[in-house]
């Protein structure tokens, strides 16, 4: 009697178990949602090169002028600096301007990514502009 | 005692999640122009929007290209200038090689400012390290 019993319980069937594939599915779609951001191509916003015309301000703010030679060499506010140096100083400098603007400019043969570099370390410290300048021709 | 008869909404459930999925992965791909291989540099801190914008990609072989199609230097303000009059507030994106002259994404940049965008990113992926 006892055996018959036990034996209507598991002989019951009672459609497919989808349980653990609704897991599965899931977990894959929290799984792409994490992974899809480090697949695709973020960026950096940056300010084109533009002339605007000048105007005199009341408030004087400290600036972060970076100028990058072709050599390697980095100028900061005009003085030589070495990578090490410029990581050191540029956030002290951020911390006591007031617009936190950071404007690069390079000689004619640097390379893309040294500019990328320089634009991502001053993201790090919290520029809060990043400005491109260029020569005019 | 008469058993309940629920309907079985897991199949449903399983083919929709499978349909957001298959969104999730298509989207983005539709709303960039990303074909073009292209070596971007590396950065730490970038930030990511998936939205639909205007791709100018230049190769480490000086090739340029507009949301994946080829053109001239010369054309370059014409064609960005045709996709802003749909959206001047559309983001441009420059897909750099890492490799090339800085100058060269310079007057990129210069260019399609001068064709009134509003609105520019340089793409970069995120650094492993």
């Amino acid at each position: 009697m006892r055996r018959r019993r036990r034996l209507r319980f598991y002989s019951q069937p009672d459609g497919l178990i989808l349980n653990s594939l609704v897991d599965i599915a899931l977990a894959l779609v929290i799984g792409f949602i994490v992974s899809i951001p480090l697949f695709f191509e973020s960026g950096i916003f940056v300010n084109a090169p533009s002339v605007a015309e000048g105007g005199a301000s009341d408030v004087s703010d400290i600036k972060v002028n970076i100028h990058l030679l072709d050599d390697g060499g980095i100028l900061l506010n005009e003085e030589f600096v070495t990578y090490e140096k410029l990581n050191e100083l540029l956030p002290k400098l951020l911390a006591r301007s007031i617009e936190r603007k950071v404007i690069i400019s390079t000689e004619s043969n640097v390379q893309y990514q040294r500019v990328i570099n320089i634009l991502d370390l001053a993201k790090q410290y919290g520029a809060g502009e990043l400005a491109l300048l260029r020569i005019r021709k | 005692m008469k058993r309940m008869q629920n309907i079985n909404i897991l199949p449903m459930a399983c083919v929709g999640l499978m349909l957001v999925l298959m969104m999730m992965v298509i989207a983005p791909l539709l709303m960039t122009h990303t074909q073009t291989p292209v070596d971007v540099p590396r950065a730490h801190t970038a930030e990511t929007k998936t939205e639909e914008n205007i791709t100018v990609t230049y190769t480490i072989d000086s090739r340029l290209l507009v949301n994946d199609v080829e053109i001239s230097p010369e054309q370059l303000m014409s064609a960005v200038s045709s996709e802003l009059e749909k959206d001047p507030y559309q983001l441009v994106v420059i897909r750099a090689d890492k490799g090339v002259l800085h100058r060269d994404v310079l007057e990129i940049l210069a260019n399609v400012k001068k064709c009134g965008a509003k609105r520019i990113a340089c793409a970069t992926k995120k650094s492993e390290e």
